[in-house]
């Protein structure tokens, strides 16, 4: 019990000198932080259906990017909060309206499939802009600074933690790990794997969307092309895979570490940071293909054996 | 639980990297600061306006830097630039950097019309002025900024405009638009339609293909089935060839052939050589125009990178950093409230002829039409900046070899 205060406490002050930075970091630690918090929000919800399920999703960058486009069609008739929490749950409601179908497909077909949800909301933006408007882009003008943002990011990424969390040590967290052990296994003891996927896949888009209402913002000026970019989810694969997609910690170290790294290397090495980062990755996948969080845990509990 | 606590000290290290102090620097050059598009979608439209930065301070530092009075003395320029990965958000960080940590004294622009209006807010927030160069769209007139200015004048409704002026004048009857599915095609098309129709000029198809099209034929046959008398290709660059060779291919030939954006570039008059001639395209600057310093930037590019500058590019990055310099020059100080007093109210002697901003834009500079004769660019439209009549109909395309 000790140790859970300890680490309870530990967290609470991390919680705490975040929410300190704006007021004695520079903006551009503000901004780099805003980044990492989003990056940890995003690759956070991920989890919930790609780590626990192992339906590995590419649909992030669709469920961010109708996020944004929600926040800058309403952008200036509604209130910033109430546009950021219902650009969460227009993607939620989207998630659920297409779940079924989408959840029967599995495997390779539904990583193919999510790509296709990506790139079919991108042209229907394309085509819905022309149409309403007459050109694709959007200026956004009297954003939020850059502190009020921040604290957003850093709410919406704390709730998407804990999230992680309380679902992974719940009973549904136990139903979701069977569909990945096997799906058909588990649909025989009893557990409606169907509804699970569905309700998993519905609270992995909710955040998302809120990120990318948050980000639109933070932007200024957004385009399909760029807001539902597949970079977007493929990098957060690449977060979860580094840390260890299987649990809160493992996203949450992946997705701090390649922010981090990227960040060091970026400004250090314009021409070359990419290539070193595609090294390192690779490196990990060939030699911690479970995270890199994975193989410490292990060593650390063969020791008292 | 060891496993954990050693994570959280690997995490905590790790940001407290990030915290230390920024490194102070003297007063003896001016620190220029820019976010550029070296990896991402972007990255190959950039090197046009990288190379022309460079060529930029190629020439200053010949010079000795820029005279600035407030010192009494020259100072040499130094860039600071990092990637901004084609990604807005990720410029606007760099910006940030830039100005809050780095600490430079001015800032340029980085590619592209997207990352353009991604770090303009932050002129107006900082107080940084800023002159756009790669960035164009009628959007940019909501852009209600005191520090940020564009000098392009390929703004669609104008650039359109001028091109069916073109067409009227040259007395076209009809004609086919066949267009990319991308932002600035799309919104120029807004505007040639009415204006077309305006004109009374008969628009006989209006055709689309997505972006990374690799096959234009089917498109091509139905506008050689409808034989116009002007084609019209909304297109980017990438797309650009394809329109003109698979146009060559099928023996499409039409008296009048305009390709929005991709003739400019370099590559595109060695690709085609002479098959090129008559092949017309927006953009505003030739190295003929009758401007102080356009031969010499030509000269010095070529020099430099081997081959000619972009038309569009190149030289609005290269105008840029002269209304910089000449604002320095003038304020005689590096104070960014004087600078912007000076860009805001002062006409500029560019490779590109005087420009002067009104609001944010720069309506001293006409738009035109390029077409290319005898292996170079020349202005065809409007008569007043005219390097040379324009040549038509277009020469057929030359025979197979």
């Amino acid at each position: 019990m000790a140790k859970r205060a300890a680490l309870y406490g530990f967290l609470a002050l991390i919680l705490a000198l975040l929410c300190l930075v704006p007021a004695f970091a520079s903006d551009y630690v503000v901004s780099l932080f805003l980044d990492l918090l989003m990056w940890i929000a995003l690759t956070e919800s991920w989890i919930i259906l790609s780590g626990y399920t192992g339906y590995i999703s590419l649909g992030h960058s669709a469920f961010f990017g109708l996020g944004a486009y929600f926040m800058a069609m309403t952008w200036t008739h509604i209130p910033y909060a109430l546009g950021v929490l219902s650009g969460g749950l227009v993607c939620l409601a989207f998630a659920f309206a297409i779940g079924f179908p989408f959840l029967r497909v599995r495997g390779p077909y539904f990583v193919i499939l999510t790509l296709g949800l990506s790139e079919f909301t991108k042209y229907l933006f394309i085509n819905l802009e022309i149409k309403l408007g007459g050109t694709v882009g959007r200026i956004l003008m009297m954003t939020p600074g850059l502190e009020t943002l921040y604290y957003s990011v850093l709410i919406v990424g704390t709730g998407a933690t804990i999230t992680a969390y309380f679902v992974k040590n719940s009973r549904f967290g136990i139903g979701l790990f069977s569909i990945k052990e096997e799906e058909d296994a588990a649909n025989s003891l009893g557990i409606n794997t169907s509804i699970y996927k569905w309700l998993a896949f519905g609270i992995s888009a909710f955040f998302p969307g809120m990120v990318g209402a948050i980000l639109a913002l933070r932007r200024s000026y957004i385009d399909p092309y760029t807001v539902f970019s597949p970079a977007v989810s493929f990098q957060v694969i690449v977060m979860a895979f580094l840390g260890g997609f299987e649990d809160v910690e493992g996203a949450l170290l992946g997705a701090v570490v390649l922010t981090l790294v990227s960040e060091a290397l970026w400004a250090q090495y314009p021409y070359y940071y990419m290539i070193i980062l595609g090294a390192i990755v690779i490196f990990i996948v060939k030699f911690m293909p479970l995270g890199v969080l994975h193989p410490i845990k292990q060593r650390l509990l063969k020791e008292p054996q | 639980m060891r496993s954990r606590t050693l994570g959280y000290a690997i995490v905590s290290i790790c940001l407290g990297f990030f915290l230390v102090a920024s490194p102070a620097y003297s007063k003896d050059k001016i620190r220029i600061g820019f976010s550029m598009a070296l990896t991402g979608i972007y990255s190959q439209g950039a090197v046009s306006q990288m190379n022309a930065y460079r060529v930029w301070k190629e020439k200053i530092d010949e010079e000795g830097g820029i005279f600035v009075k407030e010192f009494g003395k020259k100072l040499p320029v130094e860039f600071v630039y990092y990637d901004d990965k084609s990604s807005p958000e990720t410029a606007v960080k760099v910006y940030e950097k830039l100005i809050t940590r780095d600490k430079v004294d001015l800032l340029f622009t980085p590619w592209g019309t997207t990352i353009h209006f991604a770090v303009a807010p932050l002129a107006e927030k900082y107080r940084f002025p800023m002159v756009g160069s790669t960035a164009s769209s009628v959007k940019l007139r909501q852009i209600k900024s005191r520090y940020f200015w564009f000098i392009t004048s390929c703004i669609p409704d104008r650039q359109m405009e001028a091109l069916v002026d073109l067409l009227k004048h040259l007395g076209v009857k009809t004609a086919a638009v066949i267009y990319v599915q991308d932002l600035f095609p799309r919104e120029n098309l807004q505007f040639l339609k009415p204006a077309l129709q305006k004109a009374k000029i008969e628009t006989i198809l209006i055709k689309d293909y997505p972006i990374g099209v690799k096959d234009l034929t089917t498109v091509l046959a139905q506008v050689k089935g409808k034989n116009p008398q002007a084609l019209i290709a909304l297109c980017y660059p990438a797309d650009s060839f394809l329109v003109t060779g698979q146009t060559k291919g099928m023996g499409l030939n039409p008296d009048f052939l305009f390709e929005l954006v991709g003739p400019s570039i370099a590559a595109f008059g060695k690709a085609f050589g002479k098959a090129a001639e008559g092949i017309a395209t927006m953009g505003h600057w030739s190295p003929k125009g009758p401007w102080p310093g356009a031969k010499e930037f030509e000269q010095r590019y070529v020099k430099k990178w081997k081959m000619r500058p972009d038309y569009l590019d190149s030289v609005l990055s290269y105008v840029e950093c002269q209304i910089i310099e000449e604002a320095v020059e003038k304020a005689g100080t590096l104070d960014r409230e004087k600078i912007r007093d000076v860009i805001a109210g002062n006409e500029f002697q560019t490779i590109n002829g005087p420009i002067r901003f009104t609001g944010a834009e720069n309506l001293v500079t006409p738009s035109m039409i390029l077409q290319y004769q005898k292996g170079g660019l020349e202005i065809i439209w409007p008569p007043g900046s005219a390097t040379a009549a324009p040549l038509f109909p277009k020469p057929p395309w030359p025979a197979r070899q």
